[in-house]
């Protein structure tokens, strides 16, 4: 191997007729005159000059080339190994054409690879194409992990993809791209296991109901790891939910706000109407008299309603009426008081109210995963409350300890969400997007971390993207994604080329704490995801069922003559309370004999329907 | 605009002209049917036969037997008029054994570098070609020698008629044709492009009244099928007061024929070193084996490489002086 052609300070070709070059790879350049290169190959080529065998013009065909091969001669050795490799650190002057090339021994490489020890750090893969140098890896980072390839598992062969955790405090945040079907939800099923490992606590917001970590991968025999008592999932409204209580106006505000923006007159209605401990009936009653006394359309009105009133307690809550629409009718228009009781009646439908936040708060301080589930409406809503009431409480406690002044211990966390473009949308504010871009910008001082998932990374936040330290990137097809990830990340012209074809899993990972632009592969996750079930599958395995419970019902009543059927219905119906109607029956017993599983013969009387022989 | 359309004019008319000088010379040739032309082969120089490709097992025999090497020769010029140019030769036998290595040979020729000759016939274009010939042949045979020497190959394909070489390297030439043998070490020409004349020769001599001078070339000319091959019997040869013996073969589905020489002594290997030749063709090609055609690819001197390395291994000044000629610097 050597270096050939036109060399700079950055750049280098290198040629070689034996060895074939795989992107990625780490070669050591022997320049006499400059020690200590090394390079990454950022493109490899093949070239035989004789292939496409255009001589002078000449269509070669293959029994020729047999021939050659009988006399000794592979026209596939005349082949040449080109790779285009970029220098890790720049050199003092253009290398020299011709110097040797050599692979790195694992030693020598090292700290570029590893940067953390296998107990400290997520070990999220392998990094690509290093075989070669893991032959003289030691022990330690050896069967780690296995990674899933089309024909199965297979055992770790390459240097392990560990992230430094302890670096986020420095570089924090992270971003997983990829388009669907790209191995993001995947690879942040892996991350997420190997936050579980460390006891990191974290908050991860699931609007897929995916991240659920009970059920072991099917392609283990024995899962290596039992994630049982290391997560939780919890359902909004439902496990927990928004203590009506500590609210703020601020808070109430953002709850209502979440779905779609207030306006200035609704914001309004919460100011002057809200009152700090005001439970969520109380809250709810007030505006809900309100409103009922100005369908009345005016005082006069509501006096009569008080004197036509049939019992007393009727009296008594048109008075109350009348006194709120005294105080507050010519502050608060109609419109919007009814717009809120909307907005707070669907809130309660939802179960926000009816639940707290205090089970995660606990999960949290004991180093758990809490995976928040909920449709998107809701979890945009609850996580707005949810994030910032934690976030604030990590940040007291942290600005007490600096004021020395005591505060209730709360742990540094992490923070999970897929589809993170819906929470912190560009181009419009929304509520949820106010407390991830806090995070984002000052959550490093207090211990607080996002890790957000998308795979529209055009539609996420610029000023969140931007903070983003670490980025994983897998295979995307769109365009301006790709545009984006050019953009944002410091993956280069021939990376960005690829990322429309990488395979599912196969990963670049842009990190500022290892200053350059990682190929890895998301190991195996040891954990399965609920959803991995194929729906075509699914309606197979449906059907076989359905067909079977059938079969189990008229099994006593065989034979059938297709005059009894009105008879057999009924018998079904009190035996089973199944209805059929005639038309329905008969249809799924022509089914059943044309499947195999009935036989039926035709006599003078109509059909008949008989178990197999 | 109008000049040019003149000239043209003129040019298409010189064209027409020659066009149908030819028609004339030929139309007897032309007018005679495939079947007379093969039956006059057949007769008056030798059989026409079908052949067979070698098998793989036949292949790799040879292989066993140390392959198969083929020699070429490319020469280069650069420069202008005489005596300012140079002109790089260079040679190389290459063996189908992909572990032996390729044998380059390289030689140079300048009119300023050889003692400056007063002749002034030297400046003689004929001269000249001599020369350049002599050295490109010597060049070969050195490679070829050398190729004996340490590949000890089973046969030698040499690029073009062997009858050149006892024309311009009549020693080397002895010394090779020796050696090869004394080693069994078969001698094989390939003619791409023959330049003979048996059959006509032998039409005017049978038929005086057919008024011709007509090569094998175009007498061949879609005479053969593709696989057919013609043994010239030794008497008509031209070739065999030099000890040759030859056949003409149509090795792929062009329509042009190919020869093969092989030296006298070896004569009865020539059918089998003809089915090599055709078994190492390409069916659709211009006829010419594969192997011959990666050989010369690979001796080829291009202008790009020549001039590099006048570049770099030449004072430029010198390089300027004597060897940049008017119309290099044109565009």
């Amino acid at each position: 191997m050597k270096v050939v052609g036109i060399t700079t300070q950055q750049e280098i070709f290198v040629g070689s007729r034996t060895r074939n070059f795989r992107i990625n790879e780490f070669l050591i350049i022997e320049d006499p005159s400059q020690n200590g290169l090394m390079g990454e190959v950022v493109e490899a080529k093949t070239f035989n000059r004789y292939i496409p065998l255009n001589i002078a013009g000449d269509f070669v065909d293959s029994s020729v080339l047999e021939s050659l091969r009988s006399l000794g001669y592979n026209i596939d050795e005349e082949t040449i190994f080109i790779a285009k490799v970029r220098l890790l650190n720049e050199a003092l002057y253009p290398v020299l054409t011709g110097s040797d090339i050599r692979l790195p021994e694992f030693s020598e490489v090292k700290d570029l690879m590893i940067k953390s020890r296998k107990d400290e750090g997520l070990v999220l893969g392998v990094i690509r194409n290093t075989d070669d140098m893991a032959r003289a890896m030691e022990d330690e980072y050896k069967d780690l992990l296995y990674t899933y390839e089309e024909n199965g598992l297979q055992a770790q062969r390459e240097i392990p993809y560990i992230m430094d955790v302890k670096s986020m405090h420095q570089y924090p945040h992270i971003g997983v791209f990829g388009g669907s079907g790209s191995g993001k939800s995947f690879g942040l099923r892996v991350v997420l296991e190997e936050l579980m490992k460390q006891a990191i606590p974290t908050i991860v917001l699931d609007p897929h109901f995916e991240m659920d970590f009970s059920q072991g991968a099917a392609y283990f025999k024995e899962p290596s790891f039992d994630f049982e008592d290391r997560f939780k999932c919890l359902q909004v409204g439902f496990h927990v939910g928004v203590k009506f209580q500590d609210l703020s106006a601020q808070d109430l505000k953002n709850l209502l706000g979440a779905a779609s923006n207030l306006t200035d007159a609704m914001n309004n209605v919460v100011d002057i109407i809200f009152r700090r401990r005001d439970s969520f009936y109380s809250f709810y009653n007030k505006l809900n008299m309100l409103m009922e006394a100005q369908e009345e359309g005016n005082i006069e009105k509501i006096e009569a309603r008080i004197r036509e009133a049939a019992s007393e307690e009727e009296r008594k809550a048109w008075l109350e009426r009348k006194e709120l629409y005294l105080s507050y009718d010519k502050t608060c228009p109609h419109s919007s008081v009814r717009g809120i009781v909307w907005r707070l009646k669907r809130l309660d439908n939802d179960g926000i109210f009816s639940k707290d936040i205090r089970e995660i708060e606990e999960g949290l301080q004991r180093g758990k995963l809490m995976v928040i589930q909920g449709n998107t409406r809701i979890l945009q809503v609850f996580s707005t409350y949810l994030l910032s009431n934690l976030y604030h409480k990590r940040r007291d406690y942290k600005d007490a300890q600096y004021r020395k002044t005591s505060a209730e211990y709360f742990p540094p966390f992490i923070v999970v969400t897929d589809e993170a473009h819906n929470f912190a949308p560009k181009g419009y504010d929304s509520p949820s997007k106010s407390i991830i871009k806090e995070i984002s910008q000052e959550g490093r001082k207090y211990g607080s971390f996002l890790i957000l998932a998308t795979q529209r990374p055009t539609l996420l936040d610029e000023t969140i993207t931007a903070q983003l330290n670490t980025k994983f990137i897998f295979r995307t097809v769109r365009a301006s994604d790709i545009q984006t990830i050019k953009e944002e990340t410091d993956l280069t012209l021939e990376e960005t080329r690829r990322l429309p074809y990488l395979r599912t899993g196969d990963v670049f990972v842009s990190s500022a704490a290892m200053g350059r632009t990682i190929f890895a592969r998301i190991r195996a996750a040891i954990s399965a995801s609920p959803h991995t079930e194929n729906p075509f599958d699914e309606l197979k395995k449906r059907d076989r069922e359905d067909d079977k419970v059938f079969m189990e019902i008229i099994e006593s009543k065989l034979p059938i003559n297709d005059t009894d059927l009105l008879d057999l219905i009924l018998e079904i119906e009190k035996e089973f309370s199944i209805t059929f109607t005639i038309d329905s029956l008969e249809d799924r017993l022509k089914e059943m004999a044309k499947k195999g599983l009935l036989s039926r013969e035709d006599t003078i009387f109509g059909y008949r329907y008989k178990k197999l022989n | 605009m109008f000049l040019i359309y003149r000239i043209h004019g003129d040019l298409k008319e010189k064209i027409r002209e020659l066009n149908q000088v030819l028609l004339d010379k030929y139309s007897q040739i032309f007018s005679k049917d495939r079947e007379f032309l093969r039956d006059f082969i057949g007769k008056h120089i030798g059989p026409i036969d079908t052949m067979k490709k070698l098998d793989k097992k036949h292949l790799a025999l040879y292989q066993a037997r140390g392959g198969i090497v083929g020699v070429d020769g490319s020469t280069n010029t650069m420069g202008g008029a005489f005596p300012h140019f140079v002109q790089l030769f260079q040679g190389l036998a290459k063996s189908t054994l992909i572990e032996k290595d390729d044998i380059f040979m390289s030689d140079l020729y300048s009119p300023l570098f050889t003692e400056a000759s007063t002749n002034p016939l030297e400046k003689d274009e004929e001269v000249q070609t001599a020369k350049r010939n002599k050295l490109l042949s010597d060049i070969e045979l050195k490679v070829a020698l050398e190729s004996v020497k340490r590949h000890k190959p089973y046969g030698i394909l040499m690029d073009g008629s062997l009858i050149r070489y006892n024309i311009y390297s009549a020693d080397l030439w002895k010394q090779l044709r020796q050696t090869c043998e004394e080693e069994g070490i078969l001698l094989v020409g390939v003619i791409k492009d023959i330049k003979t004349s048996t059959i006509g020769d032998m039409l005017k001599e049978v038929y005086p009244n057919l008024s011709i001078n007509a090569y094998d070339r175009e007498l061949l000319f879609g005479i053969l099928d593709y696989g057919e091959i013609i043994y010239i019997r030794d008497q008509v040869s031209k070739k065999y007061e030099y000890d040759y013996s030859s056949v003409f073969m149509r090795s792929s589905q062009a329509p042009t024929v190919i020869g093969v020489d092989i030296i006298d002594s070896q004569k009865s290997h020539i059918e089998e070193m003809s089915r090599l030749v055709y078994t190492l063709t390409p069916e659709n090609s211009r006829g010419v084996p594969l192997w011959l055609d990666l050989v010369d690819k690979e001796v080829q001197i291009s202008d790009t490489i020549m001039e590099g390395l006048m570049e770099k291994y030449m004072d430029r000044g010198i390089y300027e002086r004597f060897f940049i000629s008017e119309r290099v610097k044109r565009n």
